[in-house]
């Protein structure tokens, strides 16, 4: 990196923190205005789940079909542990972060030495095998599902109604997006970034590849657990059908149309994706279409948007965006960047 | 003894099923190194077209014929989607095929709805080592074992299946000597669309096929397709062989829920202790 791209950056980050700022805020306002906030938690948690599968599938470079397995771990948690267990709510919540990351991690290291198509059946049979002992164990569920998940508590304060869990998962997206942040830009962070250009010559200067890619899997994990876990208590149901493969392949698709390995990626792509089906099935709720017109709806919704982002727009929308204002903004500024230089922009696509 | 029998032989005939499925992957993954997530609507299709056709509109065989030949369409235009824009990265097209079968989700809703259907066979049992086994489920197991070994002659002894194994081991030097690589991935689609229509069509009669039959129905080939490294088809089959007998066994002896995560198991356990030949494999 030359010193010009420096010279940029801290004008650049705060433009970018104000940004942030500004998008949380509107985020924020928006749960005032609905009366029904089940559609706006479900799209914020998603977001929670993008952001953490969009590091592992931007830096990584594989593929996760089966990223629900973590978000079915975190909403575990919460529901056996407070309904079978009686612990404390608050205390569950905590815990479903910390298991999530726990089962990424011990399922992640035998798992992560597979590659590419090998690895997405790999994690989408790991979903199907913690579906089938949700369905099979009494104590997770038992193919009943698990009722009556009391509320979250701190102390006396009950959350009570949809708009604390707005909150409390808008507060875990921001705390997502901030861990993530954090953690591409560390020392531990230009391992990752290097093992996204290429696996062999990150190795070759010291990066431990499988542990990286564990840690990286395990922090996904976290994400898809905290959410999971917020996910049931607001529910406050849980059971096998929670978490479907259709779900799961509906979280890669966020990932791809917001953009791997990007900060605002799995917001984007989670926003995007959840309004457009929302949208759709506004639309098979019109009068005159047959019943079946919902789902056909829907799973045409989610093939055509992943097979047209795929083949239109790879790298998806906030790389592409990112792309056309910086080359804007240098235009104005600087002269063209050299060839080089774009290449290591480029590796955050991967 | 005899129950053991009964079980290893009904686990046998659900192999031909798997083996089928798992063939087509194996075909297009030889040749693309793509893997082709559709392949279980393909056999969605081929069941469903069947069904239809044979509902007073053709005779058997001429229906179940057409029904092939559609599926190996359907195939084919799935090929020119997932690999049809040059550059496109094996992992993409894995992503493409995903959506195409969501695609094709719709499209089977939309036109035969969500009931399952199970397209009339032939009917009657036969008696095989004092086992009684549907002969439809045996037709399933002898066609899988004659489609096997056309398969392997055809790729080891006609022009175009060496041209298939050519562009799929060095694209580069296949151009060279005038081998179409793109060509050659959708005769593999087609082929592929091919045997996916007819496990469809065999399997349904059995086993009554509906949209949400895909996924159990291309995991079970991937886990069969997984014992060849996705490239032979022998071991494929044999790989296939193993789950169903495998999986009718734990359903006997032990708990019927458990069937499908032992074999995920399985397949799981094979591709972590392949992953270190995989690695030097793909690692170019």
């Amino acid at each position: 990196m030359s010193t010009s791209a420096v010279r940029v950056r801290p004008s650049l980050g705060r433009a970018r923190w104000i940004a942030a700022i500004v998008v949380f805020i509107v985020l924020a306002v928006i749960p005032l205005l609905l009366n029904d906030l089940t559609f706006f938690v479900q799209t914020v948690l998603a977001a929670v789940v993008v952001t953490g599968l969009s590091l592992f599938m931007g830096y990584a470079g594989q593929v996760s079909l089966g990223q629900s397995a973590f978000v079915a771990v975190g909403g575990l948690t919460v529901a056996a542990l407070t309904v079978n267990l009686g612990l404390p709510p608050l205390l569950t919540l905590v815990l479903a972060p910390i298991l999530g990351a726990a089962v990424a991690a011990l399922i992640g290291w035998p798992l992560l030495r597979l590659r590419g198509h090998y690895l997405a059946f790999g994690t989408l049979a790991v979903l199907l095998i913690i579906q089938t002992v949700m369905a099979t164990v009494p104590f997770l569920g038992g193919g009943i599902g698990i009722f009556g998940i009391p509320p979250l508590s701190i102390g006396p304060i009950v959350f009570s109604g949809q708009l604390p869990y707005a909150y409390l998962a808008l507060a875990a997206l921001a705390g997502a997006m901030a861990v993530a942040h954090n953690l591409v830009n560390s020392r531990f962070g230009r391992g990752i970034r290097a093992l996204a250009g290429s696996e062999s010559a990150a190795a070759s200067s010291g990066v431990p590849v499988l542990r990286s890619k564990v840690v990286v899997f395990a922090v996904a994990g976290a994400f898809a657990g905290l959410a999971g876990g917020i996910g049931a208590f607001f529910t406050p149901f849980v059971s096998q059908d929670t978490y479907p493969p259709f779900t799961s392949f509906g979280y890669v698709i966020m990932a791809m149309v917001g953009g791997l390995g990007t900060l605002w990626g799995g917001v984007v792509g989670a926003v995007v994706l959840s309004l457009w089906l929302q949208l759709l099935s506004t639309l098979a709720s019109l009068p005159g279409l047959p019943p079946t017109a919902g789902p056909i709806l829907q799973y045409a919704g989610y093939g055509v948007v992943l097979v047209v982002f795929l083949l239109l727009l790879p790298r998806g929308i906030v790389p592409s965006v990112g792309d056309a204002v910086d080359r804007w903004a240098t235009r104005r500024r600087l002269p063209p960047i050299p060839a080089d230089e774009q290449e290591e922009e480029r590796v955050d696509a991967r | 003894m005899q129950a053991l029998l009964t079980y290893i032989i009904s686990g046998l005939a659900l192999a031909g099923s798997f083996a089928l499925i798992g063939s087509g992957m194996v075909v297009v993954y030889r040749v693309t190194h793509v893997l082709n997530f559709a392949q279980g609507m393909l056999a969605v299709f081929g069941a469903m077209i069947s069904y239809s056709l044979l509902g007073g509109m053709l005779p058997h065989g001429l229906a179940e014929l057409v029904a092939v030949i559609c599926c190996a369409v359907i195939g084919v235009a799935i090929g020119v989607i997932a690999i049809g824009k040059p550059g496109t990265p094996p992992m993409i097209s894995l992503l493409i095929t995903l959506g195409i079968g969501m695609i094709a989700q719709a499209v089977v809703i939309a036109i035969w709805g969500q009931d399952p259907v199970s397209p009339p066979g032939i009917s009657g049992s036969i008696q095989i080592l004092g086992v009684n086994l549907a002969t439809q489920r045996l037709l399933v197991f002898l066609v899988a074992l004659v489609t096997f070994a056309l398969l392997s002659l055809f790729f080891a002894r006609t022009d175009i299946g060496k041209a298939l194994t050519a562009a799929a081991a060095n694209p580069r030097a296949a151009r060279l000597v005038g081998i179409h690589p793109l060509a050659m991935g959708l005769v593999a689609f087609a082929i592929a669309g091919a045997l996916g229509g007819l496990a469809g069509v065999l399997i349904a009669p059995t086993t009554a096929v509906s949209v949400s039959s895909d996924l159990p129905l291309v995991l079970s080939g991937f886990a069969a397709a997984i014992f060849g490294g996705l490239r032979s088809p022998w071991m494929t089959f044999l790989g296939a062989v193993i789950l169903g007998v495998v999986g009718q066994l734990v359903a006997a002896y032990g708990n019927g829920s458990y069937q499908t995560p032992i074999a995920l198991l399985m397949m799981l356990v094979i591709m972590i202790v392949r992953a270190g030949r995989m690695a030097t494999e793909e690692a170019k």
